[in-house]
């Protein structure tokens, strides 16, 4: 297990710097530099800018001085934002991103498994067909539609929500729906057929044949086994809200990382883009490694069959 | 036991119950696709939506780019107010009249000269076939309105009128305009033709790498799988959509080749580890050791024994691409990362549409419906693949 667990680690590490070097050389490789307008800047100006920047030192300079600056979570100034620093942005955006993400979260897991557990076990009854023709609803509308649905509807009409911000209870509500939108809707139907296939196998209808209460054979024996799939889609959930948060936060004006990322996107502020995928990549490398090593602590089959490839 | 129990079965029936024609793995996946209701309704759906990408925008009378600066933000059904006999106005959100015939046709905008705009007294007074038509809507303005349920009235030749006389479809343009005047029409049509080029050919730069490297990654085993692999599970380890987001950064906005670059090059992993798979099970089988024995060599049995073998699947994960493709594009365009003006994908469409939201909520609608139809149609198309060509389903 530790073995496991060391292996995981090390390699997620790997996977972090590989991803900031190629995002770096990336980044560089974009003709003309951060500071180029449609209207030349003075030479002078210009020579000022890339001292300051120390982009006037050789690539592999550069490279090594912005690895170093990650090992301190030192991801350098914006350049479109002066006078901040990239991982300033990241620090002020990340609780309201953080708030979004984990009611997401929440709200996946607590309403996406029972009712994809409901439908399977009320296969063909009308319960089923609502939530299978919801579940459908939700993977097939994009989240920035179902957003601005929510806007237009219970921020416009009614007026029952905030358009935006996040001051008040109440304006959580849309910017959550959407964001979890679709991975509840996938969770549900995960859960519903890999639930279906299951209730078919052999040893649920021995544990039937045995005399267990139906209640026992559904929590006992189904239900775990039924959860297996929908764990491993834990990866691209968070990955989903992830970016799932790209359009939420701009849609609704939450000040959170996602909002500043697509600022810096459209803005081309090669810095920001630079430092935030990083840490996007490397919040989702930690994630995953998390989830997998509490995914093998629970099930003995992944740490000697799959994980341990 | 009683012997009357049991009866002889008829033997012809029999006979005649085993005998089938024999079929193709593709004839009796067709056969199974088409008991499939869900699937047929998809296969339907997507042959109607590429159609429609394809003739839609050749058949109406507008381009994608003509603008109309007359008419702008209309939407798809109009109030009309009778003001005369046979005259019947409609008044858009943006304080305009039209002059609209009884069945919905678009006559003409009513001028408006910049002297007849009494702003602080909220009165216009435009101009129909040189008799003046008055907009008072200062009610308002009124402290509570002095009782009137009404917001404005128009008056022409002496008739006021301030109720709604019968609400029509827009004849000219049936899905509106946009901000710019461009007929929402021919641009969501035209929407489709650039989302759907997008997903296919993304999806078809999927399936030339994907095949390729896992076939190649599969057959070849031991180490360089390994390192072949591992290289996946990298590319795997962070979120797709950011790669593509770099990689558009990178590529800078270059039209609708930037987006296909950026998606083909991202996507390809998932096909890649599928093949692998597939490879792996296949190659150990006899006929690859036969093919062997007789000295086929490498690249003729995975173009000729094992690709096909694992076509299958293959194709199942394509037609799942291509929903997701469209899925993504739209997410980047809603970002500001898609095809430039003015050209427009569904999602540049819902993006435009987003700033007049509350006033014109239809410029929203028909691009959402689109994108919704369009994953309907190929999810449920990949469903019923996916049980059609899956052997283990394979009976009789």
């Amino acid at each position: 297990m530790k073995n496991y667990f060391i292996k995981r680690l090390i390699y997620a590490v790997f996977t972090i710097l590989l991803i900031a070097t190629i995002t770096f050389f990336l980044m560089h490789s974009i003709p003309g530099g951060p500071f180029t307008r449609e209207r030349p800047v003075p030479d002078e100006i210009m020579k000022t800018l890339n001292e300051k920047y120390h982009l006037d030192d050789p690539l592999i300079v550069q490279y090594f001085d912005y690895m170093k600056g990650l090992l301190t979570f030192d991801l350098g100034p914006s350049y479109s934002k002066i006078g901040t620093d990239v991982e300033e942005l990241i620090i002020a955006g990340f609780p309201a991103s953080a708030k979004i993400g984990v009611l997401a979260t929440i709200m996946i897991i607590i309403i996406g498994i029972p009712i994809g557990m409901i439908s399977a076990l009320k296969q063909n009854k009308p319960v089923d067909y609502m939530v299978m023709f919801f579940a459908t609803l939700g993977v097939t509308v994009p989240s920035f539609v179902v957003a601005t649905l929510i806007i237009y509807f219970f921020a416009g009409k009614l007026g029952w929500l905030p358009t935006f911000g996040l001051n008040s209870p109440l304006s959580y509500i849309g910017p959550v729906i959407a964001l979890s939108g679709y991975s509840l809707s996938f969770v549900a139907r995960l859960t519903r057929s890999s639930m279906l296939e299951i209730l078919r196998q052999d040893y649920i209808r021995t544990a039937r044949a045995n005399g267990l209460k139906e209640r026992s054979v559904i929590a006992k024996h189904a239900m775990k086994n039924a959860l297996i799939p929908v764990v491993t889609y834990i990866g691209p959930m968070i990955a989903a809200i992830l970016t799932g948060s790209f359009v939420i936060e701009r849609i609704f004006a939450i000040p959170g990382i996602g909002r500043y990322f697509v600022e810096s996107v459209t803005n081309r502020d090669y810095t920001t883009i630079l430092g935030m995928t990083v840490f996007y990549a490397a919040f989702y490398v930690i994630m995953v490694l998390l989830v997998d090593v509490a995914y093998a602590l629970i099930d003995p089959r992944i740490r000697f069959g799959k994980g341990s490839k | 036991m009683d012997k009357n129990k049991f009866v002889f079965v008829d033997k012809q029936e029999i006979e005649e119950e085993a005998y089938r024609k024999s079929l193709t793995y593709w004839q009796d996946a067709w056969r199974r696709l088409k008991k499939h209701k869900l699937a047929m309704i998809g296969l339907v759906g997507v042959i109607a939506i590429v159609l429609i990408g394809i003739f839609g925008p050749m058949l109406t009378q507008f381009s994608y780019s003509d603008q109309v600066n007359d008419y702008k933000n209309l939407p798809p059904r109009l109030d009309l107010y009778q003001v005369d006999d046979d005259t019947f106005i409609y008044l858009s959100g943006d304080y305009f009249l039209f002059s609209v015939t009884e069945k919905g046709v678009l006559v003409k905008r009513l001028e408006l000269p910049q002297e007849n705009k009494d702003i602080i007294n909220k009165v216009y007074t435009y101009i129909l076939d040189g008799e003046p038509v008055i907009l008072d809507f200062s009610y308002n303005l009124l402290p509570g309105k002095k009782g009137y349920d009404y917001d404005f009235t128009l008056e022409y030749k002496g008739n006021v009128t301030h109720d709604v006389y019968k609400t029509v479809l827009n004849k000219i343009y049936p899905f509106g305009t946009d901000s710019l005047g461009r007929d929402m029409l021919t641009r969501t049509m035209y929407g489709a033709r650039i989302s759907l080029i997008v997903a296919f050919v993304a999806t078809l730069v999927n399936f030339i790498i994907g095949v390729t490297y896992g076939a190649l990654a599969g057959y070849e085993g031991g180490r360089k799988d390994n390192i072949m692999m591992r290289i996946v599970d990298i590319i795997n380890s962070i979120p797709l959509v950011l790669y593509v987001i770099l990689l558009m950064v990178m590529l800078g906005n270059q039209g609708l080749w930037t987006i296909i670059i950026a998606l083909g090059s991202v996507y390809w992993v998932g096909m890649a580890r599928l093949v692998r798979g597939q490879m792996l099970a296949l190659k150990e089988q006899e006929f690859v050791l036969a093919a062997r024995t007789l000295g086929v060599s490498k690249k003729k049995i995975i173009m000729r024994h094992l690709i096909p073998n694992a076509m299958g699947p293959i194709i199942v994960s394509m037609t799942m691409m291509i929903p997701s493709a469209v899925f993504t594009e739209s997410f980047l365009s809603f970002i500001g990362l898609g095809v430039s003006a003015p050209m427009a994908s569904w999602g540049t469409l819902a993006n435009n549409a987003l700033s007049g939201l509350i006033t014109y909520p239809y410029q929203l609608f028909y691009p959402a419906l689109a994108i919704a139809i369009t994953m309907l149609a190929f999810n449920f198309l990949g469903d019923g693949l996916r049980d059609a060509l899956d052997p283990r389903l394979r009976k009789g």
